[in-house]
């Protein structure tokens, strides 16, 4: 695992300092400003600068965080919660363990600034179970915070504002990442997600009111408040501000960690990664994880921000940049894609569980070159009849990527179809 | 009120309640109003998950599922549009594709709701050629239910049952995605007081009980609306027969007695109807006509007036309210008393047993009669019309007629016994333990003769008021 990024900005400046990960060290870089300057406001003055600053959540959906934070009632005889999201398993997605692994307490200092802002008195992180060492960096710069007594009774001195903070290890489900999944596993139970109404800041973790946002969204928090909204804004575009951590994976020169600007073109993005291994040429880029739609070359010119992907019919998701060169056969992505979605689905929903396996088994059989013309009709028609009909947005996952290959590589589907094996290798199954 | 506009309609529902619950409330579902559905049941918890209940509300761009969607006031809903249809058509192809085409040796056809609605939302043809998911056949969940995991679409009713009705949680999900299955978990068999409507509330035949299935095809059968007659809930049935028989009986919903549930034991109780029945008139114990033990019967009363001996009434607690008013008018005749009555009592719970094993002591204690299962004392006749378990009470009374339906201890010792009809082969009316007066229907007939209880205090008064007739 690498260190620090190959490009930093704020977030990641200190990442390769072992010291960052030290309490004393993180105050030395000038930590817990963020946290100082909050303290000095009232909750409704904080929120208000997070909502000015256009945070989006940084898990995939890129909702407005201060927005979020507004919806926990104001006035509450129970508990209220925050539960971050450290799960991390959207497939090509990597950013969030190196911000656990590098930078612990500028998450927990930023869950400390939405503790005080939404008057919550516990936290849950939930970590992907895998992540062993995240979990430790957390846990270890937990403990300090407790041991300096910036955690407890009166956080940082101050009276009244009572917090803890409990570090949890996920079990290994990629559904667990999704909000209300990863509820109903913190709690103990099956991670399938819960439906809505009622929604977590109604009934949340235990029942409570709760947020839940996302652990590089609170890694940015700090820096909000210390150094202002316009500070914030001056980094990204005017609807998605600050950086983000983009992950590059695949078939580029240098893979890794790059913390750019929102709104970054795709093509620099590759650039900085070398671009693609071995001088080939590129054939297609999934631009945030494994269950957003995959982009052609033609359109590297995008700006990796939500709003300038989404009209190209892709979304910026976590920011897990999947590279793929020619040589890649995308009946077979669509394979291990179908696959990886059947066996992730909960299966509470009849379109997920049903239509993820009816996917895979669809694209297994193109791949293995026993599809016909009426399988490729079959692989557009059962996607349109999943996305947007589940109770939560894994149907729309295993469905777009799906959509997405069919729409811009139907010839290599077609091949497979004519030519009754797969053209780039032997055939394979999963 | 909020108003609800479901395809044009106007509605006015009560406030905080979903779609579908409003229209449940209403009376109105799949009865005026069809929005077809699988997870949602009426007595349990919102799962939201089959995904079959969309529908297009104004002002949403998704479709939602009418289940978990609460109404607001002036809510418009469409439930026919080309979205929906389009929506269900793919709920209906996807839960097909896993589903074996086993109807026809499947005992739900006809009561199937995976049959109705694949046939009125679906589409014919199936497009999937691949295997589909293998899982077990006749998988024994306990003493009375027999699991098809094939035919299993994963609505969890089953699952919300035992954990929110029965409170014994025997099933869950194991697995997930497509290889997702209801099982009982490990070492727990789906055994409890209740556990028979968890086939009732499967929509396809995936549960089925190991007493009617493969008994009769549904369609030979006819229903009749009655009620149970096993404790005072009083739980509304219906009874399916079919030439004369009486082949289960199955919960009809009546929210204000059990809901839509009925205990294992009552729903058992089918088959008591043919057990041990009185099926002749019996003097001294040896087989008569009616006509001469009623005439045997009508002298003993006359004997015991004439010696100016005691005599009582018994009345049953399983008797009908229109007998036990026909009783009283018959003893008060007499100048007998009032009768008394003793019901018999055994386990409860919080669900629906209730202790009192009999569905009309609430009737009897509305008509004076007095609740004893003492000794009757010394007396010269007594008159017992239907059922009583406490034969010990009779211990210092000389003569007894009784008119019953079924063979007990007391049947055994009486002077005159006159076969009478039970509450399945006539009609009439049950007080609950919480004084609802609810009808029964005649569902089968008895095939020998058996007269009704108000009958048979007919014959007796009659014969009763007659001469002595000369000996022969």
């Amino acid at each position: 695992m690498l260190k620090e990024p190959f490009v930093k900005n704020y977030l990641s400046e200190h990442y390769g300092s072992d010291s960052f990960r030290t309490l004393e060290g993180y105050e030395d870089a000038g930590g817990f400003a963020g946290i100082k300057k909050a303290l000095a406001q009232t909750p409704e003055e904080v929120t208000e600068q997070v909502k000015a600053s256009g945070l989006r959540g940084r898990g995939g959906a890129g909702f407005a965080t201060g927005l979020k934070w507004s919806f926990m009632p104001k006035q509450s005889d129970r508990m209220k919660v925050i539960v971050i999201n450290g799960d991390e398993s959207e497939p090509g997605s990597f950013k969030d363990r190196m911000i656990m692994e590098r930078g612990p307490f500028q998450i927990l200092e930023g869950i400390l600034i939405g503790a005080w802002a939404m008057g919550a008195k516990r936290s849950y992180v939930y970590v992907r179970g895998e992540y062993r060492e995240p979990i430790r960096a957390l846990e270890a710069a937990v403990e300090e915070l407790r041991a300096k007594k910036y955690l407890g009774k009166a956080c940082f001195g101050k009276k009244g504002f009572e917090h803890d903070i409990v570090i949890h290890s996920g079990a290994g489900a990629y559904i667990c990442g999704e909000e209300t999944g990863l509820l109903e596993s913190l709690e103990g139970k099956k991670g399938q997600p819960r439906k809505k109404p009622p929604f977590p800041a109604q009934h949340g973790a235990f029942g409570l009111p709760t947020t839940v946002n996302n652990v590089e969204t609170f890694a940015h928090v700090p820096y909000i408040l210390e150094k202002g909204v316009e500070w914030f804004r001056s980094r990204g575009t005017e609807k998605s501000p600050g950086t983000t951590l983009f992950g590059v994976s695949g078939h580029v020169e240098r893979p890794g960690l790059f913390e750019l600007p929102l709104g970054t073109p795709l093509r620099e993005v590759l650039g900085l990664a070398g671009g693609v291994r071995g001088g080939r040429r590129l054939k297609g880029v999934m631009p945030g994880g494994l269950s957003m739609p995959i982009l052609p070359p033609s359109e590297l010119d995008v700006g990796m921000a939500e709003e300038l992907l989404a009209p190209r019919g892709s979304h910026l998701g976590t920011g897990g940049v999947m590279v793929m060169d020619e040589t890649t056969c995308m009946v077979r992505v669509a394979c291990v894609t179908s696959y990886f979605f059947r066996d992730e689905s909960c299966g509470q929903c009849t379109q997920c569980r049903e239509g993820t396996g009816w996917l895979h088994k669809l694209c297994e059989k193109i791949e293995q070159g026993r599809g016909s013309a009426e399988d490729l009709s079959l692989l557009v028609d059962v996607p349109s009849v999943m996305e947007g009909q589940t109770i939560c947005a894994f149907a729309d996952a295993a469905a777009w990527p799906i959509q997405g290959l069919l729409k811009h590589f139907r010839a290599d589907f077609q091949a497979h179809i004519d030519e009754k094996k797969c053209p780039f290798s032997e055939s394979f199954e999963l | 009120m909020p108003k609800l506009t479901i395809d044009g309609n106007e509605y006015e529902v009560a406030a905080g309640r979903t779609i579908l619950q409003a229209i449940d409330d209403l009376g109105l579902l799949m009865n005026g109003v069809d929005i077809p559905h699988y997870c949602w049941h009426p007595k349990l918890t919102i799962d939201g998950s089959c995904r079959l209940c969309q529908v297009e509300i104004e002002g949403m761009p998704k479709l939602q599922i009418a289940c978990n969607t609460p109404v607001s006031d002036g809510m418009k809903v469409h439930t026919q549009t080309e979205r929906v249809q389009k929506a269900r058509r793919g709920v209906m192809e996807l839960l097909l594709i896993n589903h074996p085409l086993d109807c026809p040796i499947c005992d739900q056809a006809g009561e199937c709701k995976l049959q109705d609605y694949a046939f009125e939302y679906g589409v014919a043809g199936a497009r999937t050629r691949e295997p589909r998911r293998p899982a077990k056949k006749s998988v024994d969940l306990g003493p009375t239910i027999l699991f098809d995991q094939e035919r299993c679409i994963l609505c969890r009713r089953c699952v919300r049952f035992c954990r929110e009705i029965s409170h014994t949680g025997e099933l869950g999900v194991f697995n997930r995605g497509d290889e997702s299955l209801l099982e009982t978990f490990p070492g727990i068999p789906l055994d409890n007081p209740y556990s028979m409507n968890v086939a009732d509330i499967c929509p396809v035949g995936a549960l089925t009980t190991k007493d009617f299935r493969f008994k009769i095809r549904v369609w030979f059968t006819d229903d009749v609306e009655s009620v149970c007659n096993q404790c005072a809930r009083g739980c509304n049935i219906v009874a399916s027969r079919s030439n004369n028989k009486i082949y289960r009986f199955v919960p009809r919903r009546n929210d204000a007695v059990n809901d839509t549930w009925m205990c294992d034991h009552g729903r058992m109780s089918y088959k008591l109807n043919a057990q041990g029945r009185i099926s002749s008139a019996r003097v001294d114990q040896k087989p008569v006509s009616s006509a001469f033990a009623a005439a045997r019967a009508g002298e003993l009363v006359r004997a015991a007036r004439a010696s100016g001996g005691r005599v009582v009434g018994v009345a049953s607690p399983f008797s009908s309210n229109e007998e036990l008013e026909a009783f009283r008018d018959f003893l008060a005749e007499l100048g007998a008393g009032a009768a008394r009555f003793a019901v018999p009592h055994g386990d409860s719970d919080e669900i629906l047993i209730e202790a009192e094993k009999a569905p009309n002591a609430a009737g009897c204690r509305a008509l004076g009669m007095q609740e004893s299962s003492d000794s009757l004392g010394h007396a010269e006749l007594a008159i017992v019309l239907g059922h009583t378990t406490h034969a010990a009470a009779f211990a210092d009374v000389r003569r007894v007629i009784l008119v019953d339906s079924h063979e007990s201890a007391l049947s055994a010792r009486a002077d005159v016994v006159l076969p009478a009809r039970t509450f399945l082969e006539e009609s009439g009316h049950f007080t609950n333990v919480d004084g609802v007066v609810q009808r029964f229907n005649p569902v089968v007939e008895p095939n020998f003769e058996a007269l009704s209880e108000r009958e048979a205090l007919d014959e007796i008064r009659k014969a009763a008021a007659a001469p002595p007739a000369s000996e022969t």
